[in-house]
């Protein structure tokens, strides 16, 4: 249960509010880097923590991520054409580079100034891996570029999709720490997706509907342990991190490759969620990367040309009941991703967390608000620095064990959850 | 990809404003039953009991032998002296939460977490401290279904706010 104001804080990041504020001080992902495919290629349209925003390559390559309207008269420059070393807006040809610096102003006398005083909002867009990050804070402040592992594998390990999500970031990015859910909503999935089943883990999983939950801090912000039943009086692991405000991971399967999410806010109603999949130790077979391009496991089947799902809120998500009733679907819905974002979506645009009734088993959501809450207050009100924003914080694995009962799990597997370039994931 | 869009028409009308008038059956507070298994632990349950609790009960567990009163009952001592029997307590409980700074509480935590375990409460761990207490985490470990170690203090106050007790 949160109170209304509680759950405000922590639903709006427009500017000026103060969960805005606390994404603002992270390297965050724009887009996918497939968005702009090539120099001088057509910009795309982004909204971004609720601002309007469009992002261009230019003709020598540069990437720019600039205020969406034109000064002039508030055209958007979606319309742009992208010319040499800038966008031009097609009303009356004012031009723009990467920075958001005007120009040229065709109107104006041929050696006037007047460009020279007109610049619109821009964040810097740097490619890194498969994405384009933008950061949207003070640039006083502007942290070094991120170094999460699936970013800076090569290409050949690692793919990105993303979805468009018509709920509030934190009701999506809270499914992602949620380890509860997995056994339920996902258990058809454990047996007949190909980037999942065939892993040893998945029996424990199975086996035992009610794991036990340690919930540990990290320097980034938490660890979620889910703890079930192995043989020989073992314990199965499964550790999901999360890095604040919005990284989290899944617990590994077998040798699967290991993925995750970042659950990016459009606005306060609609977020991106994107989801990767890598390998640390090999490239990503063909059958892999087809599978992850066709939709399996943690990704998406999108509309051609978009990134919206084909099954949506639109079409009930192609609710399947004869799969619900027999169980190949848990929920009735196919794909590990729209069975989250089906749900997720039916709480609401944005869900009224006044009337929720947590458990103990929702004990890492509860910590997660809570450790959001503080550091937005402590940005807003000491200036102090959030969790996550040191790349040094972004070097975490998930991880999933087999440990002998007495050994904490942090403990036992504090190698285990840290990346160690080049090494396999610690996985059953 | 055929499907029937009308269906999905009413769902489609979600807005944030219409939330509100989501769930409107009355939300009853749980009973918690809070109990630390130490003395710096029983400092921090004292001020958390401070504040309005609408079903939480705050106890401290003796350590020792002493926990075991005569019949074979487990005694517990409410936060303000007065003694109560473990049994008792725990009947009509939906939570126990229990909260360590060290490893000597490990003799309550099992006779706890058994008894729990009997009647079917749900049982969550705090264990307070810098992370050095992993022999408390330990001792908790296999009586808690959730155990949460923290260096917050707060984190109580904030797990039973959110519980609703
Ligand atoms: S509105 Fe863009 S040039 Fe006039
Ligand atoms: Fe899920």
């Amino acid at each position: 249960m949160l109170r209304p104001e509680i759950n405000e804080l922590l639903t709006q990041t427009g500017p000026k509010t103060p969960m805005g504020e606390l994404f603002r001080q992270y390297w965050m992902p724009a887009c996918l880097a497939e968005e702009l495919p090539e120099d001088g290629c057509p910009p795309i349209r982004l909204k971004l923590l609720s601002e309007r925003l469009v992002a261009f390559r230019d003709s020598y390559g540069n990437y720019g991520l600039i205020d969406e309207f034109c000064a002039h008269r508030g055209v958007s420059l979606w319309f742009g054409r992208n010319e040499e070393g800038g966008l031009r807006c097609p009303y009356h040809g004012w031009k723009y580079d990467t920075t958001g610096q005007c120009l040229d102003v065709p109107s104006e006398a041929d050696n006037s100034s007047f460009a020279e005083n007109v610049k619109l909002t821009s964040y810097p867009l740097v490619k890194i891996g498969d994405l384009l990050w933008t950061y949207m804070g003070d640039p006083a402040t502007q942290p070094p570029l991120p170094e999460w592992e699936f970013a800076l594998v090569p290409p050949e390990q690692t793919y990105t999709s993303k979805r468009w999500q018509q709920s509030n970031w934190l009701q999506a990015f809270e499914g992602g720490i949620d380890s509860s859910h997995v056994t339920f909503l996902h258990s058809g999935g454990l047996k007949t997706d190909p980037l999942f089943k065939g892993a040893k883990g998945n029996e424990y999983n199975l086996n035992d509907t009610k794991p036990f939950f340690e919930v540990a801090d990290s320097e980034g912000g938490l660890f979620v342990g889910a703890r079930r039943n192995a043989e020989d009086g073992k314990y199965y692991w499964r550790i999901t991190p999360w890095v604040m405000p919005n990284f989290t991971m899944v617990p590994p399967r077998g040798d699967h490759p290991i993925h995750g999410h970042f659950w990016v806010p459009i606005d306060d109603e609609n977020c991106w969620t994107y989801s990767f999949d890598y390998h640390p130790v090999r490239p990503l077979s063909a059958v892999e990367r087809q599978a992850m391009i066709d939709g399996h496991g943690v990704h998406s089947e999108n509309i051609p040309g978009t990134y919206r799902p084909v099954a949506n809120m639109d079409n009930d998500y192609l609710m399947d009941r004869e799969a619900q009733k027999s169980g190949a679907y848990y929920s009735g819905i196919k794909g590990i991703a729209i069975q989250d974002s089906s749900l997720q979506e039916s709480m609401g645009p944005i869900v009224d967390r006044t009337k929720e009734r947590l458990v103990p088993a929702d004990s890492g959501i509860i910590k997660a608000r809570q450790k959001l809450r503080k550091a937005a207050l402590a940005l807003r009100d000491q200036g102090i620095t959030p969790p996550g924003v040191d790349p040094a914080h972004h070097h975490v694995r998930s991880a999933a064990v087999v440990l002998p009962q007495a050994e904490a799990f942090l403990d036992a597997a504090r190698d285990d959850v840290r990346v160690k370039p080049g090494m396999p994931v610690a996985s059953v | 990809m055929t499907a029937d869009t009308s269906l999905s028409s009413c769902a489609r009308a979600a807005t944030a404003a219409e939330a509100r008038f989501r769930i409107d059956a009355p939300v009853e507070s749980r009973n918690a039953r809070v109990v630390a298994l130490d003395e710096p632990a029983a400092e921090v349950l004292r001020s958390v009991a401070a504040h309005e609790w609408a079903g939480a009960r705050f106890f401290v567990c003796e350590p020792g032998p002493a926990g075991a009163g005569a019949g074979g009952e487990f005694l517990l001592r409410s936060i303000d002296g007065t003694p109560a029997v473990l049994s008792s307590e725990l009947d009509g409980a939906h939570v126990v939460v229990m909260v360590a700074t060290q490893d000597s509480g490990a003799g309550c935590a099992y006779a706890i977490g058994k008894a729990c375990w009997e009647r079917a409460v749900m049982t969550a761990g705090l264990v307070l401290g810098d992370g050095s207490q992993t022999a408390a985490v330990a001792a908790l470990r296999p009586h808690a279904r959730v155990l949460l170690p923290t260096a917050d203090e707060s984190d109580l106050l904030e797990l039973l706010t959110a519980l609703r007790v």
